[in-house]
């Protein structure tokens, strides 16, 4: 977290890739050599460490869907992350992430995993489920019992503090 | 990507050429927004480069060089905008504390930090136009009366006492209204500062309206949150409950807290919403609260003046009381009403069971209306003891002057001991000290009436015998020791509460009984909501006395500089984020609105003293002036021309006033109403949207259930893209495909499930949806079913015809696919292509399609793609290249209807070839036709009869089949019959086309032009008439 600067050049994200895996990541770019960063070392990251999320980031981000990330992948995230990155731009990778099983919709089993790690199953399942209802209800415009894309930027666009918690720092 | 990118059009036809650059460069402008991964992004971006590029260059030869200057131009402006972001005070600072608190706690030192911005620009205004000319060109100190330390102070002039008290050299400086010279104009450029003065004075408030008033636009233009109708309030406590930001363990697991504190608040809430609590009770509790709160605000206030009236009663009464006693009274009072309210507003707030945001912001604006009249009533009361001193001043009272002099001297105690006497509150520090200043003005005034009497040496500290007090310069000094006692109380209390219990906490835990990181003392929270107060209670006081003393300002940068290093740091090193957390982002309004209403109440008392009262005689910019105003009128008067001054008297006169205030009102009112009805339309507008994304996802759904029936699973995929295909019909660049494929899918579905004319309705009405996005008109003559009406209708259509011209070539393309599918099945559900084989009838005039059938779609099939190619409906040029995509898939639908024709069809389309046959002859069509529909199509019929009575079997034996399925199916019907209707006369053109082939028309002609259709129609009424 030293590097407070709001943009970034690829160089500086680069340099705080390779310094998660040195050995790994060679310093010479320009043959596109093939280095995956493995889910573990990201996770790992003191900007994502804390985040319940950080699986799922990694796995939206990365283009396995396992959470490995190569330096593409590694770039589109901060992009994305970034200070600067568009409303709905932003509102759709956050429809990723909280997307659980990649149907395009979020359901409500999606939203009870959302739930639990954002709580850290601390509720009780009645809660769990009736803040699940709750939700689909508030948000679900067509009323076909989960979310879509279009619900959700819908409902995200205006929340007040989306903008401005949905970007990390590095 | 690839589909896109297969839209190069290597034609030379400039417009082309012109729109392909133009869609490429839509693609590079809208790069960012795409939802892509980054190595799709660069390929797309590459290749939209390389067109625009190659195109560019074929149009202008300088725009690669244009180019690179812009990727340069970007470049550098993004590195300018890092040095930027250094220079931006405290950036680093705050994004720290944000990485470790989240947005909440930052948001406290963002507010800081534009409060300090605000400050910044107050002190250039009146450090350039009124500090430093005054210095640089006003008369030097000493040199008059109200530049002199009086000759019995000069001893005491630099004593630390008298210094602390903002007196002796300081009272004589530029801080204080009282230095600053009353020359008209000052230095050799004629430098008018009384002038400047009022005008900065004024400009301070106006500035500060302005920047607020801006910022809180600004605010609520970002936050899309302007309905609050709209209510997600569980979906933001779950989809944005997360700070992302946070990086800290600590503060992960508080936050984790407070989201499960959150939602089980809501949760809680929302049981009790349904628990339905009778809500006249509630309502009357409310009530009942306020009231109490209400109660207690004004006994407050009323408490606080009667104590200063009553300790200025002793004074002149109890000559024995020492001046200590009395402020002790009344600062007790205050601080005592301050201690106790706010708890007793928690208390109050319970009755009201409102929600825990709710209630503190409710709890915070209680607070500052507690902290606003405590001020404000001591002012009140100073103003009044200026404003009642004056009597005094002409009739001496030798008997109060006796026992004054004794005050006198312990008051001044009192003022100097008012720093010592930081103790509990700093409220409690600011009554004590505002009430000096109303003893310190009542001994002024006492002191003058001294004057009168000749005791002149019985007040030492207070009295300048040769002057009368200068009251701006002590409120002006009162209000500078206020904010001094606030900063040092704020430095006290963050030392001691939050840092030296930290160092308790954390290192006498362990010698302990019981856990003190987590029991009794804790770590100090950092409360943002109480901060915020605080600061706009500083800001505040800032802007009260700004007339009066202009260094405050200055001072108060100084001050918050402080205040952010001391609070970043306290955070950081001994503070644990605020359990409850309070919301506060950079687009909450809340913190602005409550700065905004301190404001204008501080700017109440400066704007009433200086159009109430006089100025003092001897001391400041304006003295002998009868009000401080004058300066304006009298500046008109004597440095404007003539007619300059006429003209203002003029416009300050009522005859205008009255009518600008009039008009000034009427606008507001006519501004209302608009914002209003922009409301309301845009509730409306939302309505609008909802019912037509539920009525869109029926369709769907109908369709989704229908094709599950159908044995077929290859389509499975395509009412997804249907559906979008219909819903972003705008995202045109998103979904290039699904639109594509929503063309498609009207033909498919019905030849998959033939068998249910449910389904057939359904994709009936959705060609008709899709068509009717691009010539909007088409729905318009849907309803009419009597015969009567076929006039209004053939014009109607005709209409419809023009509007859709550029969807007249494709036509031909569905006819020969429905050809090729409708005579191979002799399906009957598909009204719309139904008509239109009609048209391929005439346009292979003596084909005999049911013997044909194999061959035909084989035939078509070239012909139709180079049709696609020539104009396709939706949008050309993206459209264009897809050609061969086209073909394909419309092979492979034939192909698949060709199988399926051979095999023994569904009971519709069993006992559809009959009609096919009976349709050969128009007696046997009518008696088919029982209703209007039929009637209706049995008169287009008659058109079409009448325009080439050839034909008419083969026309009329497709309406009456489809006008017999939209019998037998939903109102939904109406639409597609519509469209029937549509085709109806693309048919006429189509067949004049085939008739121009047969050389009776002209060849031009036949390139559907609208006046064919023109006198078509003419013929078509005339006709019918």
């Amino acid at each position: 977290m030293g590097n407070k600067q709001t943009i970034f050049t690829a160089q500086q994200l680069f340099d705080r890739y390779r310094d998660l895996a040195p050995q790994l990541v060679p310093l010479d770019y320009t043959n596109h050599p093939d280095v995956k960063l493995p889910y573990e070392l990201i996770g790992s990251m003191p900007e994502l460490k804390d985040n319940p999320f950080r699986q799922r980031i990694a796995e939206v981000f990365s283009e396995d869907g396992e959470g490995n990330m190569t330096l593409d992948d590694f770039l589109d995230m901060f992009s994305v992350l970034s200070e600067m990155a568009p409303r709905d731009l932003k509102a759709s990778y956050a429809f990723k992430i909280y997307d659980f099983n990649n149907d395009d919709f979020i359901c409500k089993s999606d939203l009870e995993k959302t739930l639990n790690r954002l709580t850290r199953n601390e509720l009780t399942e009645d809660e769990v489920r009736m803040v699940c209802e709750k939700v689909i209800d508030e948000a679900d415009l067509d009323n076909d019992g989960r979310l879509s894309l279009e619900d959700f930027q819908h409902m995200i666009v205006r929340a007040p503090d989306f903008l401005s918690t949905f970007h990390i720092r590095i | 990507i690839n589909d896109y990118m297969d839209e190069r059009v290597d034609s030379n036809d400039p417009e082309e050429m012109f729109q392909n650059i133009q869609y490429q460069k839509e693609i590079i402008a809208n790069i960012r927004t795409r939802p892509w991964p980054m190595r799709r992004k660069l390929k797309v971006l590459k290749q939209a480069r390389e067109i625009v590029l190659k195109y560019e260059g074929r149009l202008t030869r300088t725009r690669g060089y244009q180019t690179a200057g812009a990727d340069l131009l970007k470049k550098l402006s993004r590195v300018l905008y890092n040095i930027v972001v250094l220079f931006i005070p405290w950036e680093v600072r705050i994004k720290k504390i944000e990485s470790h608190f989240g947005s909440g706690v930052a948001s406290y030192f963002i507010f800081l930090r534009w409060l300090f911005g605000i400050n910044i620009v107050l002190t250039i205004m009146t450090g350039a136009f009124i500090v430093l000319p005054e210095l640089l060109a006003g008369a030097p100190f000493g040199t008059t009366r109200s530049k002199t330390i009086p000759k019995e102070h000069l001893a005491s002039a630099q004593d630390l006492d008298t210094i602390w008290s903002l007196g002796g050299y300081l009272q004589y400086s530029v801080l204080f209204y009282g230095y600053y010279g009353r020359v008209r104009k000052i230095g050799s450029a004629g430098y008018r500062l009384p002038l400047a003065y009022f005008l900065v004075g004024m400009a301070v408030f106006a500035y500060s309206f302005i920047i607020l008033l801006r910022k809180m636009a600004k605010n609520s233009r970002l936050s899309l949150a302007s309905a609050s109708d709209e209510n997600f309030t569980f979906c933001w406590r779950v989809f944005c409950a997360w700070d992302y930001l946070i990086g800290n363990p600590e503060a992960a697991e508080s936050k984790g807290a407070a989201i499960v504190n959150n939602i089980r608040e809501a949760i809680v809430e929302e049981q009790e919403k349904k628990k339905d609590t009778s809500l006249a009770v509630l309502i009357s509790l409310r009530i009942l609260a306020n009231i109490l709160v209400l109660l207690s605000l004004a006994g407050s206030i009323y408490i606080i003046y009667f104590v200063v009236d009553r300790s200025q009663k002793l004074e002149q009464e109890k000559p024995e009381l020492t001046l200590w006693e009395k402020n002790e009274v009344v600062s007790v009072v205050v601080s005592l009403i301050t201690m106790i309210a706010p708890s007793a507003f928690e208390l109050v707030a319970q009755l009201e069971m409102y929600h825990p945001r709710t209630s503190l912001r409710f709890q915070l604006a209680r607070v500052l209306v507690l902290y606003l009249g405590n001020l404000y009533s001591l002012i009140i009361a100073l103003l009044d003891k200026v404003n009642s001193m004056r009597p005094e001043l002409s009739t001496s009272n030798t008997v109060r002057i006796s026992f004054l002099a004794t005050i006198s001297q312990p008051e001044a105690d009192s003022l100097s001991t008012l720093v010592s006497d930081i103790s509990t509150s700093e409220h409690r520090n600011s009554a004590i000290a505002t009430i000096a200043m109303v003893l310190d003005v009542t001994n002024s005034g006492r002191s003058s009436s001294g004057t009168i009497s000749n005791q002149t040496a019985l007040f030492e500290k207070n009295t300048r015998s040769q002057q009368e007090q200068c009251w701006e310069t002590y409120v002006g000094q009162e209000m500078l020791k206020l904010s001094i006692i606030d900063m040092i109380f704020t430095v006290a209390s963050i030392l001691l509460i939050d840092f030296i219990r930290g160092l308790v906490v954390r290192y006498l835990s362990d010698c302990c009984c019981w856990d003190l990181e987590s029991k009794f003392p804790e770590y100090g929270e950092f409360k943002i909501a109480e901060n915020v107060l605080h600061l706009i209670y500083n800001q505040g006081m800032i802007w009260m006395g700004a007339f009066f003393s202009p260094c405050l300002p200055a001072f108060n940068v100084l001050k918050l500089i402080g205040l952010m290093y001391l609070r970043s740091w306290a955070v950081l090193t001994c503070n644990v984020p605020h359990q409850q957390v309070f919301r506060a982002s950079r687009s909450n309004n809340f913190y602005l609105a409550m700065l905004l209403f301190m404001l204008f109440l501080c700017m109440l008392p400066t704007i009433f003293a200086i159009v109430r009262y006089r100025p003092s005689q001897h001391c400041g910019p304006f003295s002998g002036q009868e009000k401080i105003y004058d300066i304006i009128s009298e500046t008109v008067a004597s440095d404007f021309p003539l007619w300059f001054s006429k003209v203002m008297s003029y416009v300050t006169s009522p005859v205008v006033v009255l009518p600008a205030l009039l008009l000034l009102f009427m606008l507001i009112y006519y501004l209302q109403a608009i914002a209003r009805s922009l409301k309301f339309t845009n509730n409306q507008l939302r309505m609008q949207l909802q019912t037509e994304r539920t009525d869109d996802k029926k369709k769907v759904f109908q369709m989704a259930a229908a094709r599950l029936q159908a044995p077929e699973a290859a389509g499975d995929k395509k009412p997804d893209q249907q559906e979008s295909d219909v819903t972003s019909q705008e995202a045109s660049i998103h979904t290039p495909s699904p639109r594509r494929n929503g063309s498609v899918t009207n033909f498919q579905s019905p030849v998959r499930r033939g068998n249910s004319i449910r389904t057939i309705a359904q994709s009936a009405s959705r060609t008709d949806l899709s068509r009717g996005s691009v010539a909007g008109s088409v729905r318009s003559p849907a309803v009419t079913v009597l015969p009567k009406h076929r006039l209004e209708h053939i014009p109607n259509s005709k209409h419809v015809t023009s509007n859709i011209m550029i969807k007249k070539t494709i036509r031909p393309i569905h006819p020969v696919e429905a050809a090729g599918i409708i005579t191979a099945q002799s399906y009957g559900g598909r009204r719309g292509h139904t008509t239109r084989y009609v048209i391929v009838n005439e346009h292979e005039p003596r084909k005999k399609l049911l013997r044909s059938a194999t061959r035909i779609p084989r035939h078509y099939l070239m012909e139709e793609s180079a049709e696609i190619l020539e104009l396709y409906p939706r949008n050309i040029k993206r459209y264009t290249p897809q050609e061969e995509e086209e073909v394909e898939e419309g092979k492979s639908r034939r192909r698949m209807s060709l199988g399926k024709a051979h095999r023994p069809r569904s009971l519709s389309d069993l006992h559809q070839p009959p009609h096919f046959y009976i349709g050969d002859r128009v007696e046997s069509h009518m008696s088919v036709a029982k209703d209007s529909h039929a009637a209706r199509g049995k008169y287009g019929a008659h058109v079409e009869s009448y325009v080439k009575p050839k034909t008419r079997p083969k026309l009329e034996t497709p309406l009456t089949e489809s006008d017999s399925a939209s019998l037998a199916s939903s109102s939904d019907q109406q639409n597609s019959s519509t469209d029937q209707y549509i085709q109806v006369i693309h048919n006429k053109e189509r067949y004049l086309k085939s008739d121009a082939k047969q050389g009776k028309l002209a060849k031009k002609k036949s390139k559907t032009s609208f006046d064919v259709n023109v006198t078509e129609s003419n013929d078509l009424v005339s006709s019918n008439v």
